[in-house]
């Protein structure tokens, strides 16, 4: 048993009894932690208002191997990110970066997936009202990319080779990318990419933001290729919760 | 199990109530005469049976409509959304809000499968159109918690309410009343910065 001070993401925080909160906490040493804040929902807690989703700081708390929760011991504010809530599209975004993060979560060191999850939720905040969901989409597939399971756009899943860039391809869920022309696929889910859209999901897997002309298709791609990779992934409820904000926007 | 084990058991699923206090609780009312506990028997099934929801407002209520919406004394132009019946009482007890409220039952939570359609919005809109009393709507106070989650609900409302013509205002937030500014936390100080309003 060791007290740590540990960098630290708050993906979720759900009420406990009357005063206190549970945390669901990403860190880059430990994976997917989970603490109790006693007394944080206290008016006059000595957390305040910080304990909230999607915030950045030091988590302090003793670490105890085989236990599913501790008990938090001070939290020290890095950076608050309340102004998510204030636009949809950018509260479903980091949503769906935190249940992704809490679906395939694991107490096993990830500095990288850690860090991606810093950096997506920055961009989120920063994008501006016309690029937010093509951020929202860059990030959630590069998030899925720097977790192992992203799409496979320049090697056949099948046989290996290199696929050439210009021409259509058959994109596979189940098989986690695209068939060359001599492997063909399409035995289970997927859909024909196109070269641009093929483009795009290459640049959007790297984080890179691109102009999308049609976003619609873009998340229900990425929706189905979840339902593949992700346990109860057709519950996915942020992402339904996007499809609906991006209506009411 | 015992009588006395399911009377302890079922203490224990009351929020805040660990297995101690429940066993504790279980021999206090043993040791009170019997015509106590069949008063709080009798107490806990009024309430199973008598309370529901508002039709109007959603607030928990004996009658339908609860007692704030029949009351003719409150400003009918005036809708107070919370998240919860207890939020209702809050604000009553500040005996400064004399308008009426909108008890939404929740609050939008994509990871805990919250969304709008979870929610009393659909009942809150009707009443918009008029069907207050004869008197058109004319401010909707956003109280939700001052939350991420509570902070996304009001934004969400105030899209589907503003363009209907209706004035949308939230809650202030910021430092508390008797509160010290040195132990206050940066998120509140900065929201009271950027909430600050000319003396």
């Amino acid at each position: 048993m060791a007290l740590a001070t540990l960098d630290a993401i708050i993906l979720q925080a759900f009420p406990y009894s009357e005063t206190s909160k549970i945390l669901r906490l990403l860190t880059p040493g430990h994976g997917v932690q989970s603490v109790m804040a006693k007394g944080a929902r206290r008016l006059r807690s000595r957390y305040g208002g910080i304990l909230e989703p999607f915030t950045d700081g030091f988590a302090t708390f003793y670490l105890r191997q085989n236990r599913e929760l501790h008990t938090l011991s001070d939290f020290e504010l890095v950076r608050p990110r309340q102004a998510l809530g204030r636009d949809l599209v950018r509260f479903g975004g980091a949503s769906l970066l935190a249940e992704i993060m809490l679906r395939t979560a694991s107490e096993e060191a990830a500095p990288e997936v850690f860090s991606r999850v810093r950096s997506a939720l920055d961009r989120l905040e920063a994008a501006s009202p016309e690029t937010v969901e093509a951020t929202a989409l860059a990030e959630t597939w590069a998030l899925i990319t720097a977790l192992g399971f992203g799409p496979s756009l320049d090697r056949c899943v099948e046989c290996g080779e290199a696929v050439p860039d210009e021409g259509e391809l058959f994109l596979d869920y189940a098989a986690g990318g695209v068939f060359c022309k001599a492997c063909q696929g399409g035995g289970g889910g997927g859909r024909v990419l196109p070269e641009p859209a093929r483009a795009d999901l290459r640049a959007l897997s790297a984080g890179v933001v691109v102009e999308l002309p049609r976003t619609g298709a873009h998340w229900q791609l990425l929706s189905r290729f979840l339902a593949f990779h992700l346990v109860d992934a057709a519950s996915l409820r942020s992402l339904d919760f996007l499809y609906g904000a991006r209506g009411a926007q | 199990m015992g009588v006395i084990d399911e009377l302890t058991a079922e203490f224990a699923r009351l929020p805040g109530v660990g297995r101690k206090t429940a066993a504790r609780l279980t021999f206090f009312l043993l040791k009170r005469s019997p015509d106590e506990a069949r008063r709080l028997a009798r107490a806990i099934d009024a309430v199973a049976d008598r309370v529901r929801h508002c039709s109007r407002c959603g607030n928990l209520t004996e009658t339908d409509p609860c007692g704030l919406c029949e009351d003719p004394r409150r400003d009918r132009s005036v809708i107070c959304v919370v998240e919860e019946a207890a939020d209702v009482l809050a604000i009553e007890r500040t005996g400064q809000y004399r308008g009426m409220y909108h008890v939404l039952a929740g609050r939008l939570s994509p990871l805990e499968g919250v969304g709008p359609e979870d929610l009393n919005i659909d009942s809150l809109l009707r009443r918009l159109v008029g069907s207050t009393g004869g008197k058109e709507v004319q401010e909707l106070i956003i109280a939700t918690n001052p939350s991420v989650e509570g902070e996304a609900t009001a934004l969400y409302l105030q899209k589907l309410v503003r363009p209907r013509g209706v004035r949308v205002t939230r809650l202030a937030r910021g430092l508390p009343v008797g509160g010290d500014l040195e132990y206050a936390d940066g998120v509140t100080i900065a929201e009271a910065l950027s909430g600050r309003r000319e003396l």
